[in-house]
């Protein structure tokens, strides 16, 4: 993974410090909450419901087990003993002290960490496919591209109070695991006419009350080109985005308002003559990242392993979780593990210091001291020999994130919502806790299969809703917490939003719905056909049916 | 107002350099340094250039490519700040500097924040007008902020892959 030299971490020390001072003015009363405001959210900093909440970016989700250790350590000298893992592969804690953040962020720069961009109207942190590196469908390593973005886009001068958020993502594989056509920006790695690599870009995507599938606005970009094509796309939205409404900023509006044709245009336009004005990385800085991704000392290991065979036969709970949990590396003999964060009537996506620490002990031990958060808010172990497997499962069954749940009914995407979130309209982490404790065994799960639940509890769908196969979206109606149901959402590389069912439902009222929702499709499916799969064959007339009905 | 030179390397100062804003329809002295809003170049006011010296006044929605007409003869360009959010001045101050060749002095006002300043040094602005209560210690520790930086812009400074692959 990328190591900080002295110029990276000269900026990340002096941004501690001019941060430092910022604070020093709001305590001293040389600023009102009004003023200081726009500050600390460019670092991060939020005022939610009861306290001060802090994100700290995990640059591509990729971490060492040295930096998992200090997050824990951070949650446990100045929060509660817990952090909360996001969709946007960062980390948050939901309790913090005004006055203790700079000392906060003087330990995370320790370890080369930051809460840089995590928030404002700026670019912010770059999120990329989980498995970067170790999938085999891959073409390149996205986290190469990834940081290459990360630099440019810290501090840029001109991008840095822009209409509104803007958030890139980058695909290196052919599965899209990052979701990069719900992003103002997404790249795709792709191979041109020759053979050689460069990127597909998208622009114009994203969630909130307006979701729109990005449209592709350039099919192949030679690679030496990407950051005058990106400065072209953040200069065209920097000067024509909306600044008069909020809910109209985002990037997409202005795709949509011209047409995704002008768009381009005016992007091909403004690059022609940037491409020449020294934006481009040279290429020796290229391939200076580039070396931080090679792979890690993999071991010639003989297939079957034979040790892991046994205890797949033998134990059928850690065969079910290998089944789910472990993904196949490009290395024989290793496995991608992927632990989830979503514990039967848990918080999804929330872990103790404890938990993570213990994490951080086994990526040391068994993964080259490296972890990944997933934008499904959970945390991967990249590089586990299959000798190690049943090890490293029974060391997370004691700290209770052994569940076999990825990609099922029970690893729930939710948001914060109205137990933490200013913005909430309604609560989302006990409609995920309900649901997971109902579909809770793992013979259910499994005679469901892949289907993905995404929660938000307001319209700006942090949760994800719109990409969930279900999609549950808290909304206020009379003074009530109500909850829409949408279905046929996807965020990978078929990309679709929900479509609405019908009114919503009280609290009380969804983990029933979506039950009906599951026997639904249990009935109608094909054999072998997944959730997403048939409601797009059957379209949402006979669930809608189904829940009404007795209504 | 009082206005602040800035520049890489030195601490905001200030000057004192005469500017005033022309009175709409008014005709300028031949000793007078004015400024004039964009609306008035626009209109092909032709008198204005009877001044000592003329400078424009432009706003966010402003495009700076439509200066071209008239900059050789303009010694200052204002970006007035209806509000520090308003991103595009940035954009407005480097490409007056990098593409329209802009040499004169590019000036902040309005409602820009004192910490903002190295973005506006960074992006070829020159001076900043200010009000009288304006924090001109916080504007400084700003300027001062960063040693590196990870992009080429328009004060010329190296990015931090420039000086990783220094010979
Ligand atoms: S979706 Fe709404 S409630 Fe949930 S975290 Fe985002 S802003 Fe808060």
């Amino acid at each position: 993974m990328y190591i900080y030299d002295k110029f990276d971490q000269t900026i990340v020390r002096e941004r501690v410090a001019e941060f430092r001072g910022q604070v020093q003015r709001r305590l001293a009363g040389e600023l009102s909450e009004d003023q200081f405001r726009p500050l600390r959210l460019m670092n991060g900093l939020y005022l939610q419901l009861h306290a001060y909440m802090l994100r700290v970016a995990i640059p591509y989700g990729t971490m060492s087990s040295a930096q998992l250790k200090k997050l824990a350590y951070i949650a446990q000298t100045y929060d509660r003993g817990y952090g909360h893992f996001t969709t946007r592969q960062n980390i948050q804690y939901n309790w913090i002290k005004l006055e203790q953040v700079p000392d906060l962020l003087n330990d995370l720069a320790e370890v080369q960490l930051h809460g840089i961009q995590t928030s404002g109207n700026c670019i912010r942190n770059v999120t990329a496919d989980q498995f970067s590196g170790v999938a085999g469908d891959e073409i390149e390593d996205p986290r190469i591209v990834s940081e290459a973005v990360r630099q440019w886009s810290t501090f840029h001068p001109e991008f840095s109070f822009l209409p509104r958020k803007f958030k890139i993502a980058v695909n290196g594989a052919a599965r899209d695991r990052a979701a990069i056509q719900f992003h103002d920006i997404g790249i795709q790695v792709v191979r041109g006419p020759e053979g050689d690599v460069g990127y597909a870009i998208y622009a114009g995507g994203g969630m909130g009350r307006t979701p729109v599938v990005a449209p592709l606005i350039r099919a192949f970009l030679p690679k030496a080109e990407l950051l005058s094509y990106l400065e072209a796309i953040l200069r065209v939205y920097n000067r024509h985005g909306r600044r008069d409404n909020i809910y109209k900023a985002r990037i997409k509006i202005l795709v949509r308002e011209i047409g995704a044709e002008e768009f381009t245009r005016q992007v091909e336009a403004e690059w022609a003559l940037l491409r020449n004005e020294g934006v481009n990385l040279p290429e020796a800085e290229m391939s200076r990242i580039q070396k931080f991704f090679a792979p890690p000392p993999y071991e010639k290991i003989a297939a079957p392993v034979v040790a892991f065979e046994q205890a797949r036969a033998s134990n059928p709970a850690f065969a079910r979780w290998v089944e789910t949990n472990v993904h196949t590396h490009k290395v024989p003999g290793y496995g991608v593990v992927t632990i989830s964060l979503k514990p039967v009537g848990g918080i999804p996506g929330d872990a103790t210091a404890e938990q993570m620490s213990q994490i951080a002990d086994l990526a040391e031990k068994y993964s080259f001291a490296e972890v990944r958060v997933t934008h499904v808010q959970n945390l991967v172990l990249p590089n586990v020999k299959q000798a190690d497997l049943f090890a490293v499962w029974q060391q997370l069954g004691k700290i209770g994130f052994a569940d076999a749940n990825l990609g099922l009914i029970g690893d729930i995407i939710a948001c914060p919502g109205l137990d933490y979130c200013a913005l909430a309209n309604a609560r989302s982490i006990p409609v995920a806790q309900q649901i997971s404790e109902r579909f809770r065994t793992p013979e259910r799960m499994k005679e469901i299969g892949p289907l993905q639940i995404k929660i938000s509890g307001c319209i700006n769908a942090c949760g994800h809703h719109h990409a969930g196969h279900i999609g549950i979206l808290g909304v206020e109606r009379a003074g009530e917490e109500l909850y829409q149901i949408t279905l046929g959402g996807a965020g990978d590389e078929t990309a679709s939003i929900g479509e609405l069912l019908g009114p919503g439902f009280k609290g009380d009222q969804v983990v029933d719905a979506v039950e009906k929702i599951v026997n639904t499709y249990i009935e109608l499916r094909q054999p072998g056909e997944e959730f997403l799969a048939a409601y797009r064959r059957v379209g949402k007339a006979p669930f809608k049916e189904r829940l009404y009905a007795s209504a | 107002m009082p206005v602040l030179s800035i520049a890489v390397g030195s601490d905001p100062a200030p000057i004192n350099d005469n500017w005033v804003r022309l009175a709409d329809g008014a005709a300028p002295n031949a000793t007078d340094r004015v400024i004039v809003p964009f609306a008035r170049l626009k209109g092909g006011d032709n008198q204005i250039f009877g001044a000592a010296a003329v400078g424009v006044e432009l706003g966010g929605a402003d495009q700076v490519e439509d200066l071209k007409p008239w900059l050789d003869r303009l010694s200052i360009v204002v970006l007035r700040f209806a509000t520090f959010k308003d991103g595009r001045l940035f954009t407005s101050a480097r490409m007056l500097r990098q593409r329209l060749g802009f040499k004169g002095d590019v000036r902040a006002a309005g409602d820009f924040l004192p910490d903002q300043t190295a973005f506006l040094l960074r992006t070829g602005v020159s001076s900043l007008e200010v009000s009288d209560t304006f924090p001109v210690d916080a504007a400084a520790s700003s300027a001062r902020a960063y040693s590196v930086r990870y992009q080429h812009a328009v004060d010329g400074l190296p990015a931090a892959y420039d000086e990783r692959h220094a010979p």
